[in-house]
Formats: structure tokens, C-alpha cells, sequence
């Protein structure tokens, strides 16, 4: 094993707590640190906010903290779909949307938008519904088309995959063709720019994240008996289809529930696990808790370069992530041949 | 040294976290004399305590509506399109249809935030969420719906007088164009260009939108409205086949220019451009739901039957 | 005691096991041998319950394996696979530490127990100095023994091993060899149930030369059939051989005289 002298479960956690401190000390307004502390002072006393006070108890806890929290929640449940995908399906390449989270979430969107509900809860609701149906809708289509018995080859998976993908893709673009008015608020939702604030979504999601992470953190040693293919698996006594049900299933409704409300965030499940890889190793049980960390921490910087890079505008967080994807992937090609976790 | 920033940070996030849950308690509001409530283009009921002294315009038409109604000094805040009158240009601008800062518009302290139809009621709920008072202005389908728009306006900022003058102003504008355009009999066809990046299939405005209005109180025939969609795009071989009297280039706000046009392939053909008759129009006039629209009418009358206006 | 009776898998509609019978007692190694295409490969996949059994039945001391969850089948039969394409991050300690998993709970945390016992299987491997190295770093011969090291770690009464001499050089061949015989008479410490009794050991082997050597009895299967079962001196023969394998073979005797020696016979 490799012995460390700080072991990275401590590094991941002082990461992800400095991002979420920058999450919420960063804004295209600048508040002071003496304002915060003097806003958090009086919440905690139940004191009056004073007027002066009041602009920075908005920004801080109606804006900035429920956004920080729905970021870290994304980011994690992204990262660790990714790396349990990538466990999965022994593929390097695969990410959280490989069978059709992503072409899902984006068509029920889509669909919804082009409805054009109007302005009540029933309306606010009806994308990130219909969105979060969309992504699971689709990924029991793919596995259904996928299954063979009660088994589900992961050669089948793919495939499917691929196919139900572009078909989606197909559909959602002849809607956003047709639907000429709402153009604008679907591509800036497919990109990664939900602005639906406040606390109501990462209500929404919670659920859904406690349960998927919490099965999802237990799956390490499964994936590491996994990396020796479905026959050795089974043979030293894993039930691998069962296994695999049940990382798809949870993996799904996590990651369902965040692009739900989020939008479509690529290269978060892609890039994080590899980093991590190449850090401590190609071991499940401590590649997925710290994706978790990681996953939020990454998030959370896009984020906030999201925010400040183009101020007052807001760029979409899906932006910033695809733009660190380029430069990733030549990082990892120049690096390939000391990548020792793929045969 | 490591450790001790660390647990402060934890500290700090915990008394965040803490805080979140407790309420803030916020002083009571003093009465006033008499409130306005009124409701919006979402069926909202929006309440102001007293006319709105510090108001956020989001869209170009509201930011235009308001220095027509004399409620200029009164705004703090604009979204970046908002270019008219050239006052509004000294606002800050926060941001636009991509995304706008919600810190910066809740900075600002204001007490009404102005929307317009192109903006999605998520935006609605951000701001809700953020304690702003919000206003949603729906599109008016007519110039008789206009109108109501700016005494709404008024209403809100405590320009009601001037608004009512200013509504009867337009409407006298009105009457005069339609007045002389009464004994005129034909109805020249038109081609309304919105862009033409892509020569072979330009956008233009079918039925339902203001442009198409205007055209039709300047008697004038809108040739997109073959198409059946508000927003579309007409292939070069319609437009040669409806051969329309006069094209007007909505985009030459763009930079877009006649003799551009009549360097298009194929676009030589059309008769529009073989006798002068494309001609610039500033789709601002055309384009926003405000007293321009009434500039839009006018100029459309001169450049399509050669009205002469005061 | 493994019992195999009429055991028949097909492939789809192709029959690739048919009718085959035999008895695996404890302590005992048994050669399966025949040509390519034979079903060697396959018999090893449908005892070890990838393919499951049109008919016929698999038992060990009289339970049905067919009937016993993956975990339970995984306690009475270990395989060691051909060291083919295994992930090349895994150290050679993480390797064998995996045999542990049918007895693990579902995080797999590893007792002191479990951790000496697989330092013990590496020790009889001669892969203890290894632990650290990465898989992809080692040679074939190298990684053969952390799969027999891994299968002792399963300690299961039944182990499989599948062509496991393949890719070796002839001086690794003889010591993986010598290091299963030795793993069956002489077991590693139990898994927990007290019983030390000795495994019995299947091996599919492709080298004729080694078969007499090494097992007690020898399975020859042609065509997905029982075409001999018996010991070495019983189905060694040389019709029986030529028929099999297409060829004109001989069979002599050792240098030392005590083993029969298969050579294809030259013209």
C-alpha cells in the first residue's frame, strides 16, 4: 500500500472546505469580511438585520448559500457517478451520462420549455420534473434494450447507450428547431445554467443524493473485484449482476436529481476520478469518498469562476467545465503511457 | 499554523450554516398612507408601499417606458441592451437574456424590478427569493394595449399625470398617420428583414408579433406572414417568388446595408433591388413594446407611401 | 468429493459439454485434456457457475452447486484463470487479497487473520517479495503465481485451474506445477470451519508431457465428450491419443521409468 504521510482524505476535506468558503465569499459583489461576520453575528443572536446589513444577509444566505450547497451536491454525486461508472464499465471514458442521464434530463427540459407553462408552481416545477422523469424515463430504456434475461451485458449497455443518446439528441434539437420562442432558455439550461434559486432544489435533491452516495460509497470494494471482469468477479463469489443493477440504479436517480435543477454539467464525472487516479491510485474504496470531496471542491471553484470571470454576467457553470476539458485530456494523452490503471 | 486555519474555516462555515436556519428577524415597515396594488402580466399581485424610487429596468422597452413617463431619475439599474434614451446608458448594466447578476440588482437596494416578456418566471422566483418586488410586463398584442403599459408604469413611479399625457400624445400621433393613410389605396408588400447572415434563408416576422402590426396599420402586406411561425426563415426562392415592393433591413442596426444586400446571390433579381427600394429601419422602433412604437408607425408611413409627418 | 453426473451445456442452440461424468475426491488432481475446441475451457466455466447446465448435475459432498448463491459457490470452488488482461494498477498484494472476498462483508475490510493468510499463500508462491510491485510490471510466470496464490487464499475444497501452464517457460511451468501439488497436499489454513482436509484440484493442461507427472487421474474429453476417464497409464494410450488429437502419437516411457511421455511420433 502506499503509505502517506497525510493521508488524502484530510487534503480532499481542506479543499472542499476552502472552495465552499470562496463559494460563498465570491460574488460579482464584493462584501467585505467584516459585513459577513457582522451579518452571521446577528442571525445567530436573533437580532434585528440593520438596513446597511440588509443587501449583504440577501447576498450571503438567499443567494450565495443555497447556490453553494446545490453546487456541492451536483459536483459530488457527479464525480462519484463517474468514477463508479468508470469502475463499471472498465472504460476509461466513461461518465455519468454514458446511458442517458444527460440526452434525458435535456429532452423532458426541452419538451417543458417548449410547452411554455405559464408563470405558477405548477410551471416552476414542471422543468427540473420533467427533466429528472426525461433522465429516468431514458435510462430504463437503455436498460431494457440493453438486458438480455436478467442480465445486463456491459457491451450491450454501451451500445444502447450510444444509440439512445443520439436519438434523444436528435429530438431534443428538432424541438429547439421548432420552438423558436424559448430557444434561448433551453440552451442556457442544456448548458449548465439553471437559475432557479433558493432553497427548494437542494430540498429537491437531497433525498435523492443521500441515498445514491450513501449505497453508492459502500460500492469500493465491489468495483475493485470488478476491474478482473465479470467471470473472475463472479467467480470469487461477487454477484455482479446484481452489482451492477444496483450502480446503475442509484447512480441514476442521484445524478438525475442534480442535472435536474442544474442542468447538463459535462466533464465533472470525466475529469475528477481520473485526477484523483493519478493521485492515490485506482483503489474504489478510497477512489469514491474522495470524489465525493473532490467532485463538490471542483464544482465549486467552476462555479465561482462561472460568476467572476465575466461580471455582472453569469456565464453558465458548463462553460467553464467543458473549457478545462480540452486542456485535461492533452494533460492526460502526454501522460498516458505512465497510466497505469487501464490494460 | 495548518491546522488552526482549518478549524477555522470549519468554525466559520459551521456559524454559516448555523445562521441559515435562523430567521432574520427585519424592522417593521412603516405604514404609508396609501399603498398601490396592482397586478402584473403574471397574474401576481404586486404591492408598493409608495410610488417606487429606485427601480431596476431589465428589458430595453421598460428602461424606455420609464424615461417616457418621466420616471428617469428614478432608475438605478439596467440590463445591457438598454441603449434609449442615451441617459440610460450611464446605469449600471447587470447583465442580460445569458444572465443577470442577482447580487449586483440586490445590491442596488431597489424597490421594484421591472421585467418584460422575454424574460422565463425563473428569473421571477430568483428575484422573489431575494425579497425584490417584481413586475412582469406582458407583451401588448396591439397599440391599444401599449398604452395601458405606460400608465401602468406611471402608476407604479408616480407619474400617472404624465403618463396620461403622454398616452394621449401617441394616440393624436396615431389618428394623424392613420388619417393620411386613409385615401391612400394600395398596399405596397414588404419584406422585413431581422437578419441575413445566412443569404439563402434570411429570418423575418410572421403574423403576432409588433412589426407585423405596424405594418399592417401602415398598410402594408408583411409577406412572412406565409410562414406560420411568430420567427422564421424564408427562403430565397419565396422571397423571389413574392417578389415583395420593398424590403426593409431590420438589421441594419447590424451594419447591414443595401448594397450588401444587392451583392447577394440571387438577390439581384428581386425588383425591390433593382429599383433602390431596400431600405434601412431601426428595429428598435419596431421591436419594443413602448411609445416608439409609434416613431416605428411613423416611419414606416414616410418610407412606404412618402407621408409627410410634423 | 465433487460429483459430476451428465453434465450437458450448450452455447445457444450448440451442444459444447455432452453427457460428462466424473468424480473429484478430496486430495485428488485430475488432468482434463483433449483437443482445441474440446470443451476444457468450458467444463472449468460450468463448474465454477458462469454457464449454467442444460442437465445434469454439479455436487460437492452431495449439495447442488446450481442451487447455492454465487457467495456460497464461491466458498467450495476457487479458479485460476489464465493471467490474461489483469488491471495493471493493482498491487500483487491486492491481487491475491481479492481470493478473500466470499468471505468478506460487503466493504471488504480484511481481519488480521485474512491479511496472514494471504502473506502465507504468497510465501508457498514465492510471491511475498512481489507484494508491493504493480501487476503491470510483472512477467506471466510471475502473475500465474498470485492467481494460485489468490485460489489458495479462497481456501476451497475444489480448485480449477484453466490452462494455467499457457505462456510459461518450461522451468515456470514445472514450478507452478510443483507449487499446486504441494498447495493440495499440504492446504493453507482454513477459512474459518475448522476443516483442513485437503482440496482436490482440476487442471486443464495442454502439454501432454506434463499430464502423467503431475495427476492421479486424467479426463480426456473429445468433442464435448467423455472419450476416456481413468488414471494416466489408463487413458495415456496411443490409439486413444492419435484418435484424439488427430495425430500419430507415442507414448514412452520416463528416463526414470515411471511415468508414461506422450511425443507426437515424427515421420
Amino acid at each position: 500500500m502506499k503509505g502517506r504521510t497525510v493521508h488524502p482524505i484530510w487534503i480532499a476535506l481542506a479543499a472542499l472546505l476552502a472552495a465552499l468558503l470562496l463559494s460563498m465569499l465570491v460574488g460579482s459583489v464584493s462584501l467585505s469580511l467584516v459585513d459577513m461576520a457582522r451579518v452571521v453575528a446577528a442571525r445567530l443572536s436573533g437580532g434585528e438585520i440593520g438596513a446597511d446589513l440588509r443587501v449583504a444577509d440577501t447576498i450571503l444566505f438567499s443567494l450565495r448559500l443555497p447556490r453553494t450547497a446545490l453546487v456541492a451536491l451536483t459536483g459530488s454525486a457527479l464525480a462519484v457517478s463517474g468514477a463508479a461508472y468508470q469502475g463499471l464499465f472498465r472504460n476509461p471514458l466513461a461518465d455519468p451520462y454514458l446511458i442517458g442521464v444527460a440526452s434525458g434530463a435535456g429532452l423532458g427540459a426541452v419538451i417543458v420549455l417548449s410547452l411554455r407553462w405559464g408563470y405558477d408552481v405548477a410551471g416552476l416545477l414542471a422543468v427540473p420534473l420533467a427533466s429528472f422523469s426525461g433522465a429516468v424515463l431514458t435510462v430504463l430504456m437503455v436498460v431494457s434494450l440493453a438486458r438480455v434475461g436478467r442480465s445486463l451485458p456491459v457491451t450491450n449497455l454501451l451500445l444502447a447507450g450510444v444509440a439512445v443518446n443520439s436519438f434523444a439528441g436528435a429530438l431534443t434539437s428538432f424541438l429547439l428547431l421548432r420552438s423558436t420562442g424559448e430557444l434561448r432558455r433551453a440552451i442556457a439550461w442544456l448548458m449548465g445554467g439553471s437559475s432557479m434559486g433558493g432553497w427548494q432544489p437542494v430540498l429537491a435533491v437531497l433525498p435523492y443524493w443521500l441515498i445514491g452516495l450513501g449505497i453508492l460509497m459502500t460500492m469500493g470494494h465491489a468495483l475493485n473485484v470488478m476491474q478482473f471482469g465479470d467471470e473472475q468477479a463472479q467467480q470469487l463469489g461477487l454477484p455482479v449482476e446484481t452489482t451492477r443493477w444496483i450502480i446503475i440504479g442509484v447512480s441514476s436517480l442521484a445524478t438525475a436529481a442534480a442535472v435536474s435543477f442544474t442542468g447538463i454539467i459535462g466533464f465533472v464525472g470525466l475529469i475528477v476520478p481520473h485526477l484523483l487516479r493519478l493521485l492515490v491510485g485506482g483503489d474504489y474504496r478510497r477512489l469514491l469518498p474522495l470524489s465525493l470531496l473532490g467532485g463538490a471542491a471542483f464544482l465549486l471553484l467552476a462555479d465561482v469562476l462561472a460568476r467572476i470571470v465575466m461580471t455582472p454576467q453569469e456565464l453558465p457553470v458548463g462553460i467553464i467545465t467543458a473549457l478545462t476539458g480540452t486542456p485535461f485530456f492533452l494533460w492526460i494523452l502526454r501522460r498516458s503511457r505512465s497510466l497505469p490503471y487501464w490494460s | 499554523m495548518k491546522r488552526q486555519s482549518v478549524l477555522l474555516s470549519v468554525l466559520l462555515l459551521l456559524a454559516l450554516l448555523v445562521s441559515a436556519c435562523t430567521s432574520a428577524a427585519t424592522p417593521a415597515a412603516t405604514p404609508t398612507a396609501s399603498p398601490i396594488v396592482m397586478t402584473d402580466g403574471l397574474g401576481r399581485t404586486v404591492t408598493l408601499a409608495q410610488p417606487a424610487q429606485r427601480v431596476v429596468s431589465l428589458a430595453p422597452s421598460n428602461t424606455e417606458i420609464l424615461f417616457a413617463v418621466g420616471a428617469g431619475s428614478q432608475v438605478v439599474g439596467r440590463d445591457n441592451f438598454s441603449n434609449y434614451p442615451p441617459e440610460a446608458l450611464e446605469l449600471p448594466g447587470l447583465g442580460d437574456f445569458m444572465g443577470f447578476s442577482i447580487e449586483q440588482i440586490v445590491a442596488l437596494n431597489p424597490d421594484l424590478v421591472l421585467l418584460a416578456e422575454i424574460h422565463p418566471p425563473e428569473l421571477v422566483k430568483s428575484l422573489e427569493d431575494a425579497g425584490l418586488t417584481v413586475y412582469y410586463l406582458k407583451n401588448p398584442l396591439a397599440m391599444e394595449e401599449m398604452y395601458p403599459m405606460l400608465i401602468t408604469v406611471g402608476e407604479l413611479t408616480g407619474h400617472k399625470a404624465e403618463a396620461e399625457a403622454l398616452v394621449t400624445q401617441l394616440s393624436l400621433r396615431v389618428a394623424v398617420v392613420q388619417q393620411k393613410l386613409a385615401n391612400i389605396e394600395e398596399r405596397p408588400t414588404v419584406f422585413y428583414e431581422i437578419d441575413g447572415t445566412d443569404p439563402s434563408k434570411p429570418w423575418t416576422t410572421g403574423s403576432g408579433t409588433f412589426i407585423d402590426t405596424l405594418l399592417e396599420m401602415a398598410k402594408a402586406e408583411n409577406v412572412g406572414r406565409a410562414m406560420d411561425s411568430q420567427y422564421g426563415q424564408m427562403s430565397i426562392e419565396a422571397l423571389l417568388a413574392a417578389d415583395p415592393d420593398f424590403i426593409l433591413l431590420g438589421d441594419a442596426n447590424f451594419g447591414v446595408t443595401p448594397e450588401q444586400v444587392a451583392a447577394r446571390p440571387g438577390w439581384g433579381e428581386l425588383t425591390a433591388v433593382k429599383e433602390g427600394r431596400v431600405l434601412p429601419f431601426n428595429d428598435d422602433l419596431a421591436s419594443r413594446p413602448g411609445p416608439r412604437l409609434v416613431d416605428g408607425l411613423e416611419e414606416l408611413a414616410r418610407l412606404l407611401h412618402g407621408v409627410t409627418l410634423p | 468429493m465433487l460429483e459430476v453426473l451428465h453434465l450437458t451445456v450448450r452455447y445457444g442452440a450448440k451442444p459444447v459439454l455432452k453427457d460428462v461424468s466424473f468424480r473429484l475426491a478430496d486430495g485428488e488432481i485430475l488432468a482434463v485434456i483433449g483437443p482445441n475446441g474440446a470443451g476444457k475451457s468450458t467444463l472449468v466455466r460450468a463448474l465454477s457457475g458462469i454457464l449454467p447446465p442444460e442437465c445434469g448435475s454439479i455436487r460437492y459432498d452431495g449439495r447442488d452447486l446450481c442451487a447455492l448463491s454465487v457467495q456460497e459457490r464461491a466458498r467450495l470452488i476457487a479458479v485460476v484463470p489464465q493471467a490474461r488482461s489483469l488491471p495493471a494498477g493493482f498491487t500483487a498484494w491486492q491481487v491475491v487479497s481479492l481470493g478473500r472476498t466470499p468471505y468478506l462483508n460487503w466493504l471488504g475490510q480484511l481481519s488480521p487473520a485474512d491479511e496472514e493468510l494471504i502473506w502465507e499463500a504468497m510465501r508457498r508462491t514465492d510471491t511475498q517479495h512481489l507484494a508491493h510491485r504493480l501487476v503491470g510490471e510483472l512477467s506471466g510466470g510471475e502473475l500465474q503465481r498470485l492467481l494460485l496464490a489468490r485460489a489458495m487464499v479462497q481456501a476451497t475444497p475444489v480448485m480449477l485451474l484453466d490452462e494455467p501452464t499457457t505462456h510459461l517457460d518450461l522451468q515456470y511451468q514445472i514450478g507452478l506445477l510443483n507449487q499446486m501439488v504441494e498447495v493440495v497436499r499440504q492446504p493453507i489454513a482454513g477459512n474459518g470451519n475448522g476443516k483442513a482436509h485437503q482440496p482436490a484440484a482440476l487442471v486443464v493442461l495442454h502439454d501432454l508431457y506434463l499430464v502423467a507427472r503431475y495427476a492421479d487421474r486424467v479426463l480426456l474429453l473429445v468433442d464435448g465428450c467423455v472419450q476416456a476417464y481413468g488414471t494416466s497409464a489408463e487413458v495415456l494410450r496411443p490409439q486413444l491419443l492419435s484418435e484424439a488429437f488427430g495425430i500419430p502419437l507415442e507414448v514412452m516411457r520416463s528416463p526414470n521409468g515411471k511415468y508414461p511421455l506422450v511425443v507426437p511420433l515424427m515421420a
